[in-house]
Formats: structure tokens, sequence, C-alpha cells
């Protein structure tokens, strides 16, 4: 039964994407669109849930290849499931706290180099410590919970449909928090901290729960994304998936979390349809009539031709959708200009 | 372990301070005058680097000497840093400092990715002789390129310091830094400052990524954007903005990277430059050295 094929698969594997970024957007939204943040370390805590739900649902090691972690749970799927996605919650928010309590006091220059830079540092963890995270090899064996028994393709259907369900939970739960009083804190914060503690209010608490908040939306992603795909691979966390969140919040518009949804589901478009450039060449080139055909290779030509050349566009575009929207929509496609302005007004780290 | 061993660390640790510090005092000069921190710094380091590859390999036809070919280099770098500035950062400079560092991350991403999607990602080296250290003192043994690293290392310290406290510009710039206004006010081309500063800072930051190259050769485009982080610990511990800080922060990374590495484990180089940043912050988060430059 191949009821996925072609653009049915490619359609369904994009939107699974989609949903775990929409969840990773809304995550940082609450840091940096509520509560003015700059956290630019927002792939450690989704690292951090996705090693979570790899550890505690993993099989033991010796059934599975190139294996040498010394810490499994193996917990069986049916409810196994959603502890390893608790799993992953907590420690995404865990990790939030630990780096929160480190650096939620700085001024924001600060605050956004000492997120840079524990991300990396708790990179550099992953890739080390082999005995909990088998390294770079990754941990290869993470169970995709109901796929013995849904069969590939109706599996992947499913899992589509619980992770929209999760993104519209979490989105549900973020709209609800950030109306309540303590949404009203954060967003007095964010336009001014000093008058929030006039008040009695105590800003690094408050900041700290946002943090916190964040880093486990963040987690969950993780461990959706780790029981998605099956496997955790250090190489999958890269800064460049931080910036990738920053670029569909900014897109989708700061503070508004239908802008984060809608900013996820255009960049990982964007992202995902890149791959059918080559697919496109071919087709133009033979579809072209004949005295034309020497158009496309003549402009293709001068183009270096090293396998890096197109994901290295693609992330060229991210880096100009930061540059233009910064420039000349600030409040991104759905954000509200006044929420936003208030963000830029931010004094320096001293 | 031996003392010998752990002069040899000192050394060492004193060798790629030189490298951070180089690359740290251009990123604070910036910050000084434009209040934002950077993220495409590292580029320049990164482009430098390769710049240096390509003058003295022959890709643009002509094979130049090594150093001639880092010092062409570095001017060049020096110019991008203006045109980058002019194109990205100048039309939004009254917008606060966080869409500017936002815009920076962009510009580190574009800067970054050409390079990469040009010339793949493949480690490159630069064309130096594996050299034999020599003993100095009966104490230390450095090859000559380290040696060089740490003369062009301190010559650079040295030539900021003319700089910025013996000629007009210099002044200019420590002017502009204290309040741009009032600086304006007092008839001084804040903007022209501004992109002169862009000058000097990108051509340190191709400096560092020559002598980066020199001593920890092969590198790959995403060099100079990993070593940032290095390069931020020495500044922010230095107090942002405040050149000789700088210089301090970056002996002092450059040595807790390498005692860390020899003594504990050479897994975590660059956490140990971060738990030195964030031990010192949370004690005093403006920095080792207070005071404006």
């Amino acid at each position: 039964m191949a009821l996925l094929t072609g653009w049915a698969a490619f359609l369904v594997g994009f939107a699974t994407i989609a949903a775990i970024y929409g969840l990773l957007t809304l995550g940082l939204n609450v840091h940096y669109g509520y509560t003015g943040l700059l956290n630019f370390g927002h792939v450690a805590f989704f690292a951090a849930g996705a090693y979570a739900a790899a550890i505690v649902t993993m099989p033991p090691p010796a059934t599975v290849t190139n294996a040498s972690y010394v810490v499994w749970f193996n917990l069986p799927m049916p409810w196994g499931f959603p502890v390893s996605l608790a799993a992953a919650a907590l420690a995404g928010g865990a990790l939030a706290l630990l780096i929160g309590l480190t650096s939620v006091r700085l001024g924001t220059h600060y605050l956004a180099i000492a997120t840079f830079a524990l991300a990396g540092v708790f990179g550099d963890v992953l890739v080390n410590e082999a005995w909990l995270t088998n390294g770079s090899f990754g941990m290869n064996g993470v169970p995709k919970p109901g796929r013995a028994a849904l069969g590939a393709d109706v599996w992947q259907l499913a899992y589509l449909a619980f992770a929209l369900a999760s993104l519209a939970a979490v989105y549900l739960l973020v709209e609800r928090v950030m109306n309540a009083p303590f949404g009203r804190l954060l967003k007095g914060i964010r336009e001014s901290e000093a008058a929030a503690e006039m008040l009695g209010k105590n800003a690094t608490v408050a900041k700290l729960k946002s943090f916190v908040i964040g880093g486990m939306i963040a987690g969950f992603a993780g461990g959706v994304y780790a029981h998605y795909l099956g496997s955790v691979v250090t190489a999958q966390f890269l800064p460049a998936v931080t910036f990738t969140v920053y670029a569909a919040m900014l897109l989708g518009g700061a503070a508004s979390n239908t802008g984060a949804v809608v900013g996820a589901f255009t960049v990982v478009a964007f992202r995902e349809s890149t791959r059918f450039i080559t697919t496109a060449y071919d087709w133009v080139q033979a579809t072209l009539p004949e005295p034309l055909t020497g158009v496309l290779p003549a402009l293709v030509g001068p183009l270096p031709n090293n396998p890096s050349f197109i994901p290295s566009m693609r992330l060229v575009a991210v880096g100009l959708l930061f540059v233009l929207v910064i420039r000349y929509r600030p409040e991104g496609l759905l954000g509200n200009p006044a929420e936003v302005d208030a963000l830029g007004d931010e004094g320096g780290g001293e | 372990m031996s003392f010998h061993d752990f002069l040899q660390v000192i050394v060492f640790g004193l060798i790629e301070g030189s490298v951070i510090a180089v690359g740290a005092v251009g990123l604070t000069l910036s910050y000084g005058v434009t209040r934002f921190i950077n993220f495409a710094y590292g580029e320049f380091l990164t482009y430098g680097a390769y710049l240096t590859l390509f003058l003295a390999g022959g890709l643009f036809g002509l094979s130049l000497p090594l150093p001639a070919a880092a010092v062409v280099a570095i001017a060049v770098v020096g110019g991008l840093g203006v045109a980058v500035s002019r194109t990205f950062f100048e039309p939004i400079t009254d917008r606060g400092a966080l869409p500017l560092l936002i815009t920076s991350i962009g510009v580190s991403f574009v800067l970054r990715n050409l390079l990469q999607g040009w010339v793949g990602v493949d480690a490159r080296q630069l064309p130096i002789p594996l050299l034999r250290r020599q003993e100095y003192f009966g104490l230390v043994e450095l090859t000559d390129l380290e040696l060089g690293v740490v003369v062009a290392g301190v010559a650079t310290m040295a030539a900021i310091h003319l700089l910025l406290q013996h000629t007009m510009l210099g002044k200019r710039m420590r002017a502009t830094s204290g309040n741009r206004s009032l600086a304006e006010v007092a008839g001084i081309d804040t903007t022209n400052v501004v992109r002169q500063t862009w000058f000097v800072s990108a051509a340190a930051g191709a400096l560092s990524g020559v002598l980066y190259a020199v001593l920890f050769s092969p590198f790959r485009p995403g060099v100079g954007f990993e070593y940032l982080i290095v390069v931020f610990a020495a500044t922010l511990l230095g107090g942002i903005g405040r050149p000789y800080g700088a210089m301090l922060g970056a002996f002092a990374i450059g040595l807790a990277m390498n005692f860390g590495s020899t003594y504990l484990s050479a897994n975590y180089t660059r956490a140990y430059a971060f738990l030195i940043l964030v031990a010192v912050l949370l004690v005093k988060p403006e920095g080792i050295r207070g005071g404006e430059f």
C-alpha cells in the first residue's frame, strides 16, 4: 500500500517538521516577544528535550549498532510516550533554569552572548559525554510509538495529527498565560523593568519563570522531534536552528503567537522547498524549446559546483530575511507595531 | 607535570591570548562607537584567513608572499567592514541596540554562507612550513611562527594604544564613544568617525583570523563564527567597549583555555573560557576593568 508517495509524503513530512518548529517558535516568543529576553541558545533546550526523550526510551545498547551509552530506561511504548515527552519538557525546563540562574539578570547584550555561549558549551557536552549521549554517532534507536501497529503510512499521518494537536494545545496554553496577570507582568518587564520593580514585582523571578516556560516548550518540541525521526544526533542541534527559529519569529511577528506559527510554517516551507531547485531546473531545461536550451547552463555555469552551494544559499536567504524584516517590517507579518517598538528601545548592556 | 611543562602552558596561553586580544580589541572598539555587539564580527576573521589564502595561493592570478598577502587581505577586510556598516547598519542606527544586534546575526549568515557556497566546507591551510621549536632562555620552546604571532599581537596592541591616545582620530573615537551627541555638537563628524572605526575594527578582526590560521590551521568557513564565542568571552571579561580591558580579558581567556585543556580535559576548551566568564559576570557584571577608554 503506497498511500504516501511523492507530493503527499513530502507535505506530511513538511507539516510535521513545521509543527515542531512552531512549538520552538512559541517557546522563543515567550522569551523574546513577551519578556524581551534575548535568548540566543534556544537550540540547547530543544537538544536537551530530544536527548531526554531518547535516553528514557532507548533500548539496551547491545541491540543497537555503534552504541556505547550506559544509561537507558527502555520504557515500553504505549505509556512510555507521554512519560518521555514529560521528561523532555522537564529537561528543557531544567536546563533553562540552570542557564537562567546564571544569566537572566544580565543586560541584553550580556544575556545574548551568555546564552549563545552556554548553548555552545552544552553542544560540546553532548558530543563528548558519549556514556550519556552516544557522542557524535547519536542515539539511533528511539522508538516511534505505534509505528509497528499502524504501518508506515498511517503512522506518518497519525504522528502529524499528534504534532498538530500538540501545537494547538501549546498555542492555547501560551495565549492563556500571556493574557493572564503573569503575562501582563512579563510585558510590563519588557517595557520597563524599573517600573515593574517599583510596583513591588520581582522582575528577576518573573524573567526566570519566563525562561523556564519557554525552555520547557522547546524541550517538549525536542521530544516530539526525537520520536518522529527515531534518531537524535548532535549535528541536528547547531546554532543555525536557533537562528532559523528567530527568523520564523521575526517574520511572523514578535509577541504574536499566531505570527509564531505562521512564521514557522513559512520558514520551514521555504527551507524544504529549496530541495526541489535541481528538480525544477531539470524540468525547465527539459521543457524549454530547442534554441533556448543553452541559456540556463550559461547562467548557472559560473556558479561554484560544490555540494554545499544550495544549502549555503538557503542560509544566505535566512540571513537576508533577518536584515529585511528588521529594516522594513519590524513587526513582522502579524505582530503589533506598538509591542515591537518596546523591544527595540532597550538600552545597551551597560 | 613538571615546572617546565607548566611554563610551556603559560606560553601557549599567552600565544593564543595574543590572537584573541587582537580580535577582542577590534570588536570592543566597534562596540564603543556603535553600542551594539556585532555577531557578524567572526566573519571578518574568516574572510581575513581566506583572503590571505587566496592571495598567497594564486587564486586571483597572483601569488603574493604570505606576509604581503596578509597585509592586503587585512586592508580589504577593513574596507569590507565599512561597506557592511554602510549597507546594513547605518540605515537603522537610530532604532536602538536590539535591531542592530539582530541584523548583525543576519549579516553573519549572509557573509559566512556566501563564502561557504563558493569554496565549500573542505578544510584549507595557509602555505606555511612546519617548523621546529627552539628553546628560549632554557625554559620554554617556541617556533618562529609562534613568536611571530606574539610579536604581531603585541605590536597591534601598541598600535591601538597609540591610535587611541596620540592621534586625532583616536581622540575623536574616544569622544564619540563617550557621548555621541556631545561629540557631534563639538563639531566632530561622528558618521565618519564610526566608519573609520569600522575599518580599524574589521581589519583587526582579519588580522586575528590570519594569526589564528597561522597557529591552528586547517580552517573551514565556520572558523570565525565558532571562535567568536572565545572573542566574546574576552571582550565581556574586560567589560564591553573597553579596549584595555579586552586585552587583559584575552590573555586571561587564553591562559584559562590552555590550562584547562592541559590539566583537565582537552574536549572542553571553549567551556573553560565560559566558566570563567560566567563566574566573573556573576560577581562583577561590568567586567574586570571598569572606567572609560
